[in-house]
C-alpha cells in the first residue's frame, strides 16, 4: 500500500477511533473537571498566588452542594508564569488529559483568552472564563465560549465617566499604561466622555511600572484637570503618580478600574509611603468581601475560609482577585448546572447557551442585585473611595449599570 | 569485523551519516516524527510543534553565534519579522489565490528578515563579544516597540495583537495543528540538513574560520565584511522562517510573545544543546520546552493534583528547572550534543575503547 496523503489520514484517524474508544464508551464521567492556569510565578504570581486558595473553596463549596447534578466535580490548577503560549500548552494538556470530564477551563490574562479563543472548535471546545475583562472579548459571535464574569473595561470606563458627571465634573484625563490592558477602553472612554459633555484635556501613555513621574505629574498640572481615570495599572503608578501629584499640591481626583482597586495593596502603600490615597476612587463590580451584610454566599465563603485557611491572612479577608475569580467560577457552575437540569450533555454548545440564558440571577451578593449576562458580560459596578483611616473602600455611589 | 570509522573513499568521508550507529539514529528519527501523528494527543502535537518551530530559530542563532563566534541576545526580533511580515503580507496580497500565498509570502517574510538581519549586523564589523550582544539586543528593542507603535497598528494590531492566517498550500488548507505539524516537521529537517550542508561549503568554512580567529581569517582572504553580514543574515532568515510558521501555528500573535524572553531562550536552548554542533539546537530545544512540561507533570503526579500544594510547587518547577540547566553546563560545557557524541562514539568503537 503506497502511503498518501488520503491513506496517511485515514490510519491516523483508524488509530486514534482504536485509542480514543473506551473514552467515547465512558459517557458519564465519575467527575467533572474544571481546569485553571494562574500566574504562580512570573511577573503576576503575587496575585496568581492570592487567587489559588480560591479554587480549592470552590471545589469544597460546590461539592458539598453536590457538584453537577450529583457527579462531583475537580480543579486542576496549572502555573502559566504569565505567558499566554504556556496557558495554551497548559489547556491542551487538559484536554488530552481529561478529554470529555473536562467542562470548563479558566484562564489568565487577556492574551491567552486572545491565543487560545481560536482553537475553541469543535471537540476541543470549551466554555472558558478568565481574569479579563478586555471588551473585545465580550461578543458571543466571535467568542461564543468565552466570558468575563463582569463589566468590560469599556463598561467600567462608562461607570466611572457617569459618576463623574453626577459629580459635576467636566475636565478629565486619562492616563494609562502602554500596553493592551491600558489601551483596550480609550476610544469608547473619548465616545462616551463627548456624549456626556466632557472634555478630556489629557490622554497621556506611560510604561506599566516605573514611568517618568514628574513629566507626567507636570503634564497633569498644566492641563487643569479635575480627574484623573488610571487605567493599565496593577500597583505600579500610585505612590509615585498620586504622591507625586499630592506633592505637587494638585486637587484632582484619582480614579481606578478593577485591577487598581485591591486593598490590602492600599494598605500597604498607605503603611509604606503614608495617606496619599486618600479619596482615591475607583470601580469595583463586586461587594469587597468585608461587606458582608446582603451577601449570603460571601458569609458561606467566610465560614469555610474559617476552617480552610485558618491561621493565615486568607482566613478572614478574600482578595478582589479571588472574588473575580470566584464570580467567574460561579457563572460556570451556574450554566453547567442549568445545563445538567435540562437534561443535555455538557458539552460547550450547550453550556454557553446556558451561559448566554442566565437572565435575573440573583448572584449571593456578589453584585448590588439579580445580573444577567448580556453579551458574555455583566455590564455593572460601583464606585468605592479608599479611607487609609479606616482602611476600607466604602460605596461613594449606587450601583450603575451599562 | 569492522569498528570505529573505517573510510576506504572520498565519498564515504564526506558522507553526513559516516557510520552505521548515526544512520541508525537519525533515520530512527526520522521514522518516529513520521509516526508520531499516529498516536500522539493534541497536547503532544502542540508540543512537538513548539519545539520545530523553535528549533528552526536555534539552527538560525547556531549559524551567528555557535559557526560564525558572533553572540546576539536579539534574534527574537527577528522571528518577530519574519511571524509580522507573513500576516502583514497575507493581509496585503489578498489578490493573489490562496493556494498560492504562503509560497509567495513566506519567502518575502524571510527575505525581509534577512534584510534586517544584515542591517542589525552591521556593528558586528566593529564590535564583538558583550558589545556585539548589547548592539543586538537594542535592534530587538526598537523592532518590539516599533511593532506596538499606534502608527503601524492598522497593519500590526499594535499591543493588542493581530489574528493570523490559515495556511493554504495549493487547495489543502492547513487548519488543524496536526496538518500545521506535517509542514513544520519538514521544514525544521531540511532547515537541519541545510546547515549541516552549509558548513561543508566554502561560505561555511569561511564562517568557521571567522569564529575560530577573525584577523587570520582576513589574512586568509576572507573577507569579514561580505561573510559577517551573509551569517547574520542567514541566520536571520532562518529566524523569519521561524516567525512564518509561528504565526500560522498560533491564531494570533501579540507583541509580548516576541520580547526578550524569547531571545534568551533562544541562546539558552543553543548553549545548552551544544554550540556549532547540527544536533545542538535539537537537543537544546527537547530541554528548553520539554523539561519544564515533564517537571510540572511529575509534580502533578506527586502532589496527587493537590490545589494547595501547586502554590508551592509551581515555583520550585522553576528552581528545579534552572538547577538542572546548571547540572548540564558543569556537567558537560559543550553541551548535550558532546554527551551524544561521547555515548555515538562507544557504541561505535564498540568492544573496544570508549575514547
Amino acid at each position: 500500500m503506497t502511503l498518501n496523503r488520503r491513506t496517511f489520514l485515514a490510519t491516523g484517524a483508524a488509530a486514534t477511533a482504536t485509542l480514543g474508544a473506551p473514552m467515547i464508551l465512558k459517557a458519564q464521567p465519575a467527575e467533572y473537571v474544571l481546569g485553571a492556569s494562574l500566574p504562580l510565578t512570573g511577573p503576576f504570581a503575587t496575585a496568581g498566588q492570592l487567587v489559588a486558595p480560591a479554587f480549592a473553596l470552590a471545589q469544597k463549596l460546590f461539592n458539598d452542594e453536590g457538584g453537577i447534578a450529583g457527579t462531583p466535580i475537580r480543579f486542576v490548577t496549572e502555573d502559566s508564569g504569565y505567558v499566554p503560549q504556556n496557558t495554551l500548552a497548559n489547556y491542551q494538556r487538559a484536554l488530552a488529559t481529561e478529554g470529555s470530564a473536562l467542562v470548563g477551563y479558566f484562564a489568565d490574562s487577556t492574551g491567552a483568552m486572545k491565543l487560545i479563543a481560536p482553537e475553541l472548535k469543535g471537540e476541543n471546545a470549551r466554555l472558558m472564563g478568565s481574569t479579563s475583562f478586555a471588551s473585545e472579548l465580550a461578543n458571543p459571535e466571535t467568542n461564543p465560549y468565552q466570558y468575563i464574569s463582569g463589566p468590560t473595561y469599556q463598561d467600567q470606563f462608562d461607570i466611572l465617566l457617569q459618576n463623574i458627571k453626577a459629580a459635576g465634573g467636566s475636565k478629565v484625563a486619562f492616563i494609562y499604561s502602554n500596553t493592551e490592558f491600558g489601551r483596550d477602553p480609550l476610544e469608547h472612554g473619548r465616545a462616551k466622555a463627548a456624549e456626556l459633555g466632557i472634555e478630556i484635556v489629557l490622554e497621556e501613555a506611560t510604561k506599566p511600572q516605573g514611568a517618568d513621574v514628574p513629566t507626567h505629574v507636570t503634564k497633569l498640572a498644566q492641563s487643569g484637570a479635575e480627574h484623573c481615570i488610571l487605567q493599565g495599572y496593577v500597583t505600579g503608578v500610585w505612590p509615585q503618580l498620586i504622591g507625586g501629584a499630592r506633592q505637587f499640591g494638585l486637587p484632582v481626583q484619582f480614579h481606578g478600574t478593577f485591577w487598581g482597586m485591591e486593598k490590602l495593596i492600599a494598605d500597604r502603600i498607605t503603611a509604606e509611603a503614608g495617606p496619599f490615597l486618600a479619596g482615591y476612587q475607583g470601580i469595583m463590580p463586586y461587594r469587597y468581601f468585608y461587606d458582608r451584610a446582603d451577601a449570603p454566599r460571601y458569609e458561606q465563603y467566610a465560614a469555610l475560609s474559617k476552617v480552610m485557611f485558618a491561621g493565615t491572612p486568607l482566613e478572614n479577608y478574600m482578595s478582589t482577585w479571588a472574588i473575580q475569580t470566584m464570580c467567574g467560577l460561579e457563572l460556570a457552575m451556574k450554566a453547567l448546572r442549568d445545563t445538567a437540569q435540562a437534561g443535555l450533555e455538557l458539552t460547550a454548545d450547550n453550556v454557553a447557551e446556558s451561559l448566554s440564558g442566565i437572565e435575573n440571577w440573583d448572584s449571593g451578593g456578589f453584585f448590588g442585585g439579580p445580573v444577567s449576562m448580556v453579551n458574555n458580560k455583566i455590564g455593572t459596578g460601583r464606585v468605592y473611595e479608599y479611607s487609609p483611616e479606616t482602611k476600607l473602600f466604602t460605596p461613594v455611589s449606587d450601583w450603575l449599570s451599562t | 569485523m569492522i569498528n570505529g570509522n573505517l573510510k576506504a573513499s572520498y565519498g564515504a568521508d564526506e558522507r553526513v551519516l559516516n557510520n552505521r550507529n548515526k544512520q541508525m539514529f537519525v533515520y530512527g528519527c526520522l521514522l518516529l516524527l513520521a509516526l508520531f501523528p499516529l498516536f500522539a494527543d493534541d497536547y503532544a502535537i502542540l508540543m512537538a510543534c513548539k519545539m520545530g518551530i523553535l528549533l528552526i530559530a536555534v539552527v538560525g542563532v547556531n549559524v551567528l553565534t555557535g559557526y560564525t563566534g558572533l553572540v546576539s541576545l536579539g534574534h527574537g526580533a527577528f522571528v518577530a519579522i519574519g511571524a509580522y511580515a507573513t500576516v502583514v503580507l497575507s493581509n496585503l496580497f489578498t489578490a493573489l489565490p490562496e493556494g498560492v500565498l504562503p509560497f509567495v509570502v513566506v519567502p518575502c517574510a524571510v527575505a525581509i528578515s534577512a534584510l534586517v538581519g544584515i542591517v542589525v549586523g552591521l556593528p558586528s564589523l566593529r564590535v564583538k563579544g558583550l558589545y556585539l550582544a548589547v548592539a543586538t539586543l537594542a535592534a530587538s528593542f526598537i523592532v518590539n516597540f516599533l511593532i506596538e507603535q499606534e502608527l503601524f497598528a492598522p497593519w500590526t494590531g499594535g499591543v493588542v495583537g493581530i489574528n493570523t492566517p490559515v495556511p493554504n498550500l495549493l487547495g489543502w488548507e492547513l487548519d488543524t495543528k496536526r496538518e500545521m505539524y506535517g509542514l513544520i516537521t519538514v521544514l525544521a529537517v531540511l532547515t537541519l540538513l541545510g546547515t549541516q550542508n552549509l558548513f561543508r561549503t566554502r561560505v561555511g568554512r569561511a564562517f568557521i574560520a571567522i569564529r575560530d580567529r577573525d584577523y587570520s581569517a582576513e589574512i586568509l582572504g576572507i573577507s569579514l565584511l561580505r561573510y559577517k553580514l551573509m551569517s547574520f543574515a542567514i541566520s536571520a532568515a532562518f529566524c523569519g522562517l521561524s516567525g512564518a510558521l509561528f504565526a500560522y501555528f498560533y491564531a494570533r500573535i501579540l507583541p509580548e510573545q516576541f520580547e526578550l524572553d524569547l531571545s534568551l531562550e533562544l541562546v539558552a536552548a543553543l548553549i545548552v544543546g551544544g554550540m556549532g554542533r547540527t544536533m545542538g539546537p535539537v537537543f537544546g530545544v527537547f530541554i528548553v520546552l520539554i523539561v519544564p512540561e515533564l517537571i510540572k507533570i511529575s509534580m502533578g503526579f506527586a502532589t496527587g493534583g493537590d490545589l494547595e500544594m501547586q502554590r508551592y510547587t509551581a515555583p520550585v518547577q522553576e528552581i528545579v528547572f534552572g538547577l538542572i540547566l546548571v547540572f548540564f553546563l558543569l556537567k558537560e560545557p559543550l553541551g548535550i550534543n558532546q554527551i551524544t557524541d561521547r555515548i555515538l562514539r562507544s557504541a561505535n568503537r564498540w568492544p573496544f575503547a570508549r575514547g
